[in-house]
């Protein structure tokens, strides 16, 4: 009987299935929606096929425009962030000093504050300091949006790495920085990789404080996006789900390597 | 385990001669966290004085606008902005509703993050390992997309219907309800949860999961006694960033849930900006803003009792 | 300090050199650049930057126009907390003319230049009543709300508010509008029932000024739309979010009538996002909404004296309103239709669309929405 149904596996297997249509269903059912002229309720198949929505969204200009800004504005931001917070979070992991807990709770509810409420404020700011408008205004305040996952995210991974190694390491001759860069860093990495993804997110996805101190003068990515996939019919939003996929799917490779596998298991590994 | 706060000894993550405080490490914690506070610690400040009824200097031309403000009474300012929105109906329904989501969004996103990665590490296998790096595809589709493809899968003339209405079944329509919310926000949390519970399960060593089974432990008692303590601290980090996302979330609600009672996030919009009340917007805002300190919070008592359990304090 | 004397030295750089370019092209030209912000939907958008923006060019060179768009007003936070600020510090906001919902805010709070006939002369063929409740806005145009029908489903729509009401709890699930704070065509029906039991005085004194007095009076409106709740779209007391949702369901099938605006529609219908079948018609007893929209030259614009009020000029002339009334818009006017190109004026036989039924003052509409907020949905 065993051999031929076994109800533990078809119970893993169904909720496997489920599971899977929970997640990939409402992407794949968008990202088909890419690709047709109309589909009517409640047929499974669409009116008809056409790559129509694709020039629509390839030619406009704005777009370009607004996807080459953000493309040179968040890397800029994330590479700022790492230089501002990793020493930080080297610091909020490792040592103990005045204020510590206080500096991570701080960070973790500033960054949670309705934005909304605050533009007026920080319009006043920004108009004060004249960052109004300009390139490194934007840039500050995507900045703000990363800072949580560089500080908290690191922070928890160089507190993992465990000590003997790094005085095994020190026993053996090594000086501080090969032992920082060898042990400490090489296994905190991992999540320092994820912090950089996050934080690469945040500043990309970053709508409301960007278009506040941006416009009209700089557009970022998501308002023209927003703009589009409002104008348009549904199919809009379908090409642009499918195309901003891609950089998931190519992070899969990077991540099922260095993340979820291999050194990030070392990283937070337990003695 | 590694805790971020405990103070003491040689396996300890803090600074090498115990309870001395470091102040390289106070330094080296300065940028980001003046950068903070002058850039969204100030206009957190001015918002606060706002909603005390401040109607002065930055907040002179917005109390112009603004429709119900309430200037101050006394010294120290005035709650009536702050009783206004304790007695509206709506806000009462809306926190309910928002903290019920929240509980319930992170309790599954975590359940669904867990099942995922400890399946991958028990069981592993070709399936685990592609539906494991699957979930994350959604990670760089923006929450504007994600909640239009959520909304077009459940809603009146989605797959789902449309699948069911093909063998004759009415499924209900889930946009516009609370349950939708709950998808949504479970949906758009997903990926990053499984990053940070996934490389916490993966790292706990093999040899720990055999020597308990080789004690007799079951599958369950190994889960809960071995790997889920060891994955605690990205565990409870993937949890802590999941709830706050889903309390402040905009986009979701708005798309996919009632229009009334809704959550926090849309709520200080629409007062805010259809109804014209920024003052009483800003004092939601402050709500929210507590209920994320009481979330870091927790995370950081959280850590402290851990610490002192397991010895390190 | 250091950065103000850098900023300081720097401006100085930059007026000087300013001057010495503008001395060596003194007998070139200068193109002077005036910003339009626009709040509002594609239509618009179209209006401004396929029509109106060229023909204005042509016809006074010498400016060059830049239109920023807003779509559904996503950013009117924003953008408000800009002019906020800047109005706070005197700076200039960036922003030369603005075509939006939060215009009239604005200007009551007083934040606009005040338009007056010596700087707009052509503000003289403007409807008073509607020029004052502008509260120091312009009205460029106007459109009315109407009630759509699917005339596959519904061959003859109803002909006063009572008669839809009555439809609407025959055809369950079958009529929709959207949440008030979120689009004005649903915001219109709002007023429009609450309006059914209000005398012409109480309507009128809504319409002028704040009243926060009358608005106890809502209660038998509001307590109509509540009832309502079971038999609107979803028959859950769940509404859609915006104008463009109301259209969608519309267009779908999802719905067989919804109140709609009359240039939106009119857009829809010619962009073929509209199927033919879908009509518009008013009702009565009261009829449902319309108003104008209005420009609004920020009083902190450098450029305010200038180009703003010459661009705010020429919309209201002749040659620029022809152009609202016609092409994809069909917006109405706001100047008399005697000015008017006769053939395009042909489409408004039968709306009298100088005498629109207009909406509450801001302060009051506002209000409207919140009470409705915590009144009908989900109730």
């Amino acid at each position: 009987m065993r051999r031929y149904f076994n109800p533990a596996k078809v119970a893993l297997n169904l909720s496997v299935f489920l599971l899977a249509l929970f997640i990939l269903g409402p992407i794949l059912w968008l990202g088909v929606h890419a690709f047709v002229t109309d589909w009517k309720y409640p047929h499974l198949y669409p009116s008809g096929l056409t790559l129509n929505w694709w020039s629509k969204v390839f030619l406009d200009s704005a777009l370009k425009t607004a996807i080459r800004n953000s493309l040179i504005i968040s890397p800029i931001v994330v590479v700022l962030s790492m230089v501002i917070c990793l020493p930080a979070a080297y610091a909020a992991g490792r040592k103990n000093y005045w204020g510590r807990k206080t500096f991570m709770i701080t960070l973790f509810s500033a960054n949670s504050f309705p934005k909304i409420g605050l533009f007026a404020a920080i319009a006043t700011l920004y108009y004060t300091l004249n960052l109004m408008g300009t390139f490194l205004g934007v840039v500050i305040i995507q900045l703000l949006g990363t800072i949580i996952y560089m500080t908290w995210i690191p922070a928890a991974a160089f507190a993992s790495v465990p000590r003997y190694l790094e005085e095994a390491a020190r026993d053996a001759g090594a000086n501080k920085f090969t032992v920082f860069r060898t042990i400490t860093l090489r296994m905190a990495m991992p999540g320092i990789l994820v912090a950089i993804v996050m934080s690469f997110l945040a500043s990309f996805d970053e709508a409301q404080g960007s278009y506040l101190v941006g416009a009209p003068t700089i557009y970022t990515m998501p308002t023209e996006m927003y703009s589009l996939v409002q104008n348009y019919p549904i199919q809009v939003a379908a090409v642009f789900s499918i195309l901003l996929a891609i950089p998931s799917v190519l992070l899969l490779g990077l991540a099922r390597k260095h993340i979820m596998g291999g050194q990030l298991a070392e990283g937070f590994q337990i003695k | 385990m590694r805790s971020l706060l405990s103070k003491t000894g040689k396996e300890g993550s803090l600074a090498n001669n115990g309870s001395a405080l470091s102040l390289l490490g106070f330094a080296l914690s300065l940028p980001p966290f003046l950068l903070v506070l002058g850039f969204v610690g100030i206009p957190i400040l001015i918002g606060f004085t706002f909603s005390l009824g401040f109607t002065r200097g930055p907040n002179r031309v917005i109390s112009i606008i603004g429709q119900q403000i309430h200037p101050k009474t006394h010294w120290w300012g005035t709650l009536a902005a702050y009783s206004d929105v304790f007695h509206d109906s709506r806000f009462v329904g809306d926190l309910v509703l928002t903290l019920a989501v929240t509980a319930i969004s992170t309790v599954l996103v975590i359940l669904i993050a867990l099942a995922i990665a400890l399946h991958q590490r028990l069981v592993g296998g070709r399936t685990a390992s592609v539906l494991a790096t699957l979930s994350i595809v959604p990670l760089f589709v923006p929450v504007v997309i994600s909640a239009w493809a959520i909304h077009t899968f459940y809603g009146g003339d989605g797959f789902m219907r449309s699948f069911f209405a093909n063998i004759g079944i009415n499924f209900p329509t889930l946009t516009s309800t609370s349950t939708a919310i709950v998808i949504g926000s479970v949906w758009t949390s997903l990926p990053f949860s499984i990053l940070m519970i996934s490389s916490g399960v993966q790292a706990v060593p093999d040899a720990l999961i055999e020597s308990a089974k080789d004690c007799g432990a079951s599958t369950l008692k190994v889960i809960s006694t071995v790997v889920v303590p060891l994955a605690q601290t990205p565990i409870i980090i993937a949890g802590s960033f999941t709830a706050i996302g889903i309390m402040g979330s905009f986009t979701i609600p708005l798309f996919l849930g009632p229009n009334q009672p809704t959550m926090l996030g849309v709520e200080i919009s629409n007062f805010f900006g259809a109804y014209n009340r920024p003052q009483q917007s800003l004092v939601m805002a402050f709500i929210v803003f507590l209920a994320a300190s009481g979330i870091a919070v927790l995370y950081i008592w959280s850590n402290v009792k851990s610490a002192k359990e397991s010895g390190r304090i | 300090m250091t950065t103000k004397k850098a900023v300081a030295v720097s401006a100085a750089i930059a007026l000087a050199l300013g001057v010495s370019t503008s001395a060596s092209h003194a007998a070139m030209a200068k193109v002077q650049t005036i910003q339009v912000y626009i709040s509002a939907d594609t239509n618009i958008q179209d209006l401004w930057v396929k029509t109106l923006v060229p023909a204005f060019k042509a016809a006074n060179p010498g400016y060059d126009v830049n239109v920023t768009f807003d779509l559904h007003g996503d950013h009117d936070a924003q953008e408000t907390a800009k002019l906020t600020a800047a109005a706070t510090l005197g700076k200039d906001a960036g922003v030369d003319l603005i075509d939006g919902g939060f215009v009239t805010t604005l200007g009551a709070a007083g934040l606009l230049f005040r338009p007056t006939v010596g700087i707009i002369p052509n503000l003289i063929d403007v409807n008073k009543t509607v020029l004052k409740a502008g509260k120091g806005g312009i009205p460029y145009r106007g459109s009315s709300v109407l009630l759509a029908y699917n005339t596959k489903n519904v061959p003859t729509p109803p002909k006063t508010l009572d008669e839809l009401l009555t439809w609407i709890k025959n055809n369950p699930g079958k009529f929709t509008y959207n949440a008030p704070n979120g689009g004005g065509s649903g915001y219109s029906f709002v007023q429009t029932v609450v309006d059914k039991y209000l005398s012409d005085a109480d309507r009128k004194a809504l319409v002028a000024g704040a009243a926060p007095e009358l608005e106890a009076k809502w209660a038998k409106g509001l307590e109509t739309l509540r009832q309502l709740n079971k038999y609107t779209y979803g028959q859950n007391g769940t509404y859609p979010a915006n104008n463009a949702e109301t259209l969608k369901d519309l267009a779908t099938g999802l719905v067989d009538m919804g109140t709609v605006w009359s240039d939106q529609f009119a857009s829809a219908v010619k962009a073929g996002t509209m199927p033919s079948y879908i009509k518009v018609a008013q009702i009565s007893n009261p009829t449902l909404t319309g108003g104008a929209s209005y420009l609004g030259i920020p009083a902190t614009s450098a450029n305010r004296n200038k180009g703003a009020r010459v661009l705010a000029n020429w919309v209201l002339s002749p040659a620029a309103q022809n152009l609202i009334v016609s092409g994809t818009l069909n917006g109405f006017p706001v100047i008399p239709l005697a000015k008017l190109d006769p053939t395009a004026t042909g489409t408004f036989a039968g709306v009298d669309i100088q005498n629109l039924r207009a909406g509450y003052l801001s302060a009051n509409a506002n209000d409207l929405k919140s009470k409705w907020a915590s009144t009908v949905p989900g109730k």
